[in-house]
């Protein structure tokens, strides 16, 4: 997890079935994004929260309220949750993509955090950037022009 | 006492993992060579065992295009195994077997694309069976997904599916050398930890515990 205060860039990259979740306080321009891997965490005694929806999304806007902002004007845009490989028979592996989407929103919801943009599913893998200053994302992906979210 | 995490193996069965990445890839070098005609020699295979950040530094950044073959491994034990071919791996390999030089990944069409898989097809299907034969484990094979991406989030797959046991993920595997020249293909073993357990246990070299 990472976290800017008016300025700066905050960037994650090659997210696969991965999700980036940046949340956003635009009134004090503070942002925060998390690398979110899997749906759910179901691990006890997990050292590191931050990968599961889940929990990750949770503990992020914790922090963020700890810095000043205001869950009433928190707003999120996502981006990833591809499928890297399609195997055949199915199986988890090509699933935990769409789960960790479906994942991350509902905990979004249950947090009352409005999506204000998104770019999920699909085969591709994305790089996801987020302006503190402008409250602007732009994701990146193999063989596409860049996409502002 | 079954491991529960990477980072737990000893020195002993580290070295048993070693020679299994040795014995697979000198086979699928063997596989390779036999499928380019040429000689085709191995680095000295690694076990690694590394945090996510690690991992995509190893491989060599992120956001690098690359194209990636993968298998999963089910039966007696499971597990993802990739074969990640950079580009002078895949001239390598067009070259040889389809007179084709390609600038990008671009340049990939059907039949490119189709020998590339079945390239990393026969390889890991060499290793696996080696791994088999080593151990007298049976080990079945997916038909293998191939994909041309970020090389990061192609190492996020055995990371992902794998995550929820681990914060690490285990890599065995070598480079290849042709003709002189160090080509970087990495043939990765993923195992999933309670099948690394059975591994090491018929390997005979988990009874320290």
């Amino acid at each position: 997890m990472k976290m800017a205060k008016e300025h700066g860039m905050l960037v994650t990259y090659a997210l696969g079935s991965c999700i980036g979740v940046c949340l956003y306080d635009a009134k004090i321009k503070l942002g925060a994004m998390v690398h979110i891997m899997l749906p759910l965490n179901m691990e006890t005694g997990r050292t590191n929260t931050m990968k599961y929806a889940d929990t990750g999304i949770r503990e992020t806007i914790k922090r963020m309220e700890s810095k000043g902002a205001l869950r009433s004007r928190i707003t999120a845009k996502i981006a990833g949750g591809a499928k890297m490989f399609a195997v055949s028979g199915g199986g988890a592996l090509g699933n935990i993509g769409q789960r960790n989407i479906e994942s991350v929103h509902m905990c979004l919801k249950r947090e009352s955090v409005p999506i204000l943009k998104e770019d999920v599913g699909g085969g591709l893998a994305r790089t996801l950037l987020f302006d503190v200053s402008s409250g602007m994302g732009c994701v990146r992906c193999y063989g596409k022009p860049e996409l502002i979210i | 006492m079954a491991i529960q995490n990477y980072n737990e193996l000893n020195s002993l069965e580290l070295d048993a993992l070693k020679e299994i990445g040795s014995i697979g890839t000198g086979n699928a070098a063997t596989a390779l060579s036999s499928m380019i005609g040429k000689q085709v020699r191995i680095e000295v295979p690694e076990v690694r065992i590394m945090g996510y950040n690690e991992a995509i530094e190893w491989i060599g950044g992120p956001e690098e295009i690359t194209a990636g073959v993968l298998v999963r491994i089910s039966g007696q034990i499971s597990g993802i195994m990739l074969s990640v071919q950079q580009l002078d791996f895949v001239n390598l390999v067009l070259g040889s077997m389809l007179n084709k030089h390609v600038e990008d990944y671009d340049g990939l069409h059907e039949m490119e694309c189709s020998a590339l898989v079945e390239v990393g097809n026969i390889m890991i299907s060499t290793f696996i069976n080696a791994l088999s034969g080593l151990s007298g484990i049976s080990i079945e094979l997916t038909v293998p997904a191939f994909t041309v991406d970020m090389q990061g989030a192609i190492m996020t797959v055995p990371m992902a599916e794998y995550g929820g046991q681990s914060d690490y993920i285990m890599t065995i595997g070598g480079d290849f050398v042709c003709e002189g020249k160090k080509t970087p293909c990495r043939l990765l073993l993923s195992p999933e930890i309670r099948s690394l357990n059975y591994l090491l246990g018929k390997l005979g070299v988990s009874s320290g515990r």
